[in-house]
């Protein structure tokens, strides 16, 4: 199995079009940074309007861990259409350019190809978190250092530097299981079709839809709004909480490792059934 | 008999592409299949490698049926299925490294089947830079890259120059010595007569003939009878407008006459009799012959 991962490690790497999230994060991040760099006495003053006449700051609250923060928060969206590029090209591309006559006609099996497949994907899903982390945490703490992470949400909680680099651990983490379950999804789509923007459109279209079912107040939505695989992403959040609510996580995670089983179950069952016409 | 179809059958839609096939394929054997554009060959071979279900029937390798033992019953099978595809922005060396990394086998028989191929110098090439020649050959070299006991080729010639396509011819005839057995399709009857010891032909799916080569064209009364005349326009005026004359054309100088054997003195009659000098007859049987006779007309192949 190792080897089928490296060999789809070989073709990700091997693709420029696994590099478009990278250069986006590395064109984006010192933008971001500069921003707060620049602009951070904005922000610093409207935080600490917030805090009230509670706290006294001494100093500035704007750090690596504050930017990294607010970063999440504004990329939500966007990182998984960067998760998107690698996975929706994984099976569809060898379909569309005839290399499942080459690969499946040999004596590993098919259910193999397909989970080196999706490992593969996972592996780039999380250097791609991995990289935005290296920028925001790393890079971020050169240029605006670090501190304690002051969090302001139904409450303010107060994060000592050196919790507050284990919470960042924690939330990277949730986030790489969360892009992981989008991933597969996009992956499941990628079955189904002989062309790569199938599924990235798909797999987009799916999830905006989501995001509009749980943003709008109607109780039809207010319903269904359970079942809907986007209103569990935001467990990455819930490493920020104190004391962490381990269980509220465990049961997002569940609901999202149910759902990405389950995409993981039809694309088998899609692929293994597949006839190879092209 | 190491590859063996029972009672195969596919359909796409209403369209039966493949109908009840039974094929028998000897140990050792060069085994022809051929039949006309549509015919069902690519899908046949497409159920043959585990690339599509059939709807009903079984092939068995080695007696292993891959309906049901998938992939693993593949094992010894080296495959090229029509044009050969590769990950392009690769090295053709890449690409077989992962290939044999599938295989599970080590990298140490990459360069000699890279070698065997023609392609020794060009393997660190990257595969966008090949002509369709040498991913024809790259497509070869996979395919033995297993070590393979069973061989099967879907048009193997295809985009090879003449001399390619002759040593592809040897490549095939040097791996039949050495005991592979291979099975090709090819719409090259030329090819495959000069290539394989057994055919097959199929037509709407159906096998129509099957059998030894020798066998097949013995079994055949239809003859291109070659035949040097002194006033060709005349002799193919002639004999062009009877209808025992299959067909009647000029190749290189000397009349080809298609006809069955027993006509063959009612030709040399019709020629003598109108002063036309006939100075050789020699009667030849081709697979072209028992292709067309099998299968219909020319502008089906």
């Amino acid at each position: 199995m190792a080897g089928l991962i490296y060999n789809e490690l070989l073709v990700i790497t091997g693709r420029w079009r696994s590099y478009i999230g990278f250069i986006g994060i590395s064109l984006l991040m010192p933008l971001i940074l500069w921003g707060f760099s620049v602009g951070g006495e904005e922000l610093h003053q409207d935080y600490t309007k917030e805090l009230g006449g509670t706290f006294m700051v001494v100093g500035t609250i704007i750090n690596s861990f504050l930017a990294t923060y607010i970063i999440m928060n504004a990329l939500w969206i966007h990182i998984p259409f960067l998760i998107t590029l690698a996975a929706g090209d994984s099976v569809a591309a060898d379909g569309a350019n005839g290399i499942f006559r080459i690969t499946l006609t040999r004596s590993v099996s098919r259910f193999k190809i397909l989970v080196s497949k999706l490992l593969a994907s996972y592996i780039y899903t999380a250097a791609l978190l991995i990289f935005c982390a290296f920028w925001s945490l790393g890079i971020g703490s050169i240029v605006l250092g670090t501190g304690d992470l002051i969090v302001i949400d139904n409450g303010i909680l107060i994060l000592d530097e050196s919790r507050a680099w284990i919470r960042m651990a924690l939330s990277f983490s949730l986030a790489i299981l969360v892009m992981c379950m989008v991933a597969t999804l996009c992956f499941m789509f990628s079955t189904m079709v002989n062309n790569a923007v199938g599924p990235i459109i798909g797999t987009m279209f799916l999830i905006i839809i989501s995001y509009m079912i749980i943003g709008i107040p109607l109780e039809i939505f207010e319903k269904i709004e359970p079942y809907v695989f986007v209103k569990y992403f935001n467990v990455w959040w819930d490493a920020f909480k104190d004391p962490i609510p381990w269980s509220e996580i465990v049961k997002k995670l569940s609901v999202l490792g149910v759902y990405t089983v389950s995409c993981f179950g039809i694309a088998v069952y899609v692929f293994l059934k597949k006839d190879i016409k092209s | 008999m190491i590859l063996e179809t029972r009672h195969l059958t596919k359909s796409f839609g209403t369209r039966k592409a493949v109908d009840a096939l039974n094929l028998e394929i000897p140990d050792g054997s060069v085994y022809g299949f051929l039949g006309p554009n549509g015919s069902g060959k690519s899908t046949t071979i497409r159920m043959m490698t585990a690339l599509i279900s059939p709807d009903e029937g079984e092939v068995f390798i080695q007696g292993k049926s891959v309906q049901s033992f998938g992939n693993d019953a593949l094992g010894q099978v080296g495959a090229l299925i029509e044009k050969p595809d590769f990950y392009k922005h690769l090295s053709g060396k890449t690409n077989l490294e992962m290939l044999a990394r599938m295989d599970g086998i080590d990298s140490s028989g990459i360069q000699p089947v890279l070698e065997r191929t023609g392609l020794g110098a060009r393997g660190n090439d990257k595969v966008k830079t090949y002509s369709q020649g040498m991913k024809q050959r790259l497509g070869i070299a996979q395919a033995l890259l297993s070590k393979p006991k069973l061989l099967i080729l879907d048009e193997p010639t295809n985009g090879l120059d003449p001399q390619g396509m002759k040593e592809v011819r040897d490549l095939i005839g040097e791996l039949s010595s050495e005991g592979i057995t291979i099975f090709i399709s090819s719409h090259l009857l030329d090819e495959v007569q000069k290539i394989c010891s057994h055919v097959a032909m199929i037509s709407f799916g159906k096998l129509i003939t099957a059998g030894k080569m020798e066998d097949l064209l013995t079994e055949s009364d239809l003859l291109t009878t070659e035949v040097q005349v002194d006033n060709l326009d005349t002799a193919i005026q002639l004999l062009s407008t009877r209808d025992w004359v299959h067909r009647c054309d000029i190749v290189d100088g000397v009349l080809r006459v298609g006809i069955s054997l027993d006509n063959i003195p009612q030709m040399i009659q019709i020629l003598t009799e109108n002063k036309i000098k006939v100075s050789t007859i020699i009667p030849k049987t081709s697979l072209e012959d028992l292709y067309l006779s099998k299968l219909g007309t020319e502008s089906q192949i």
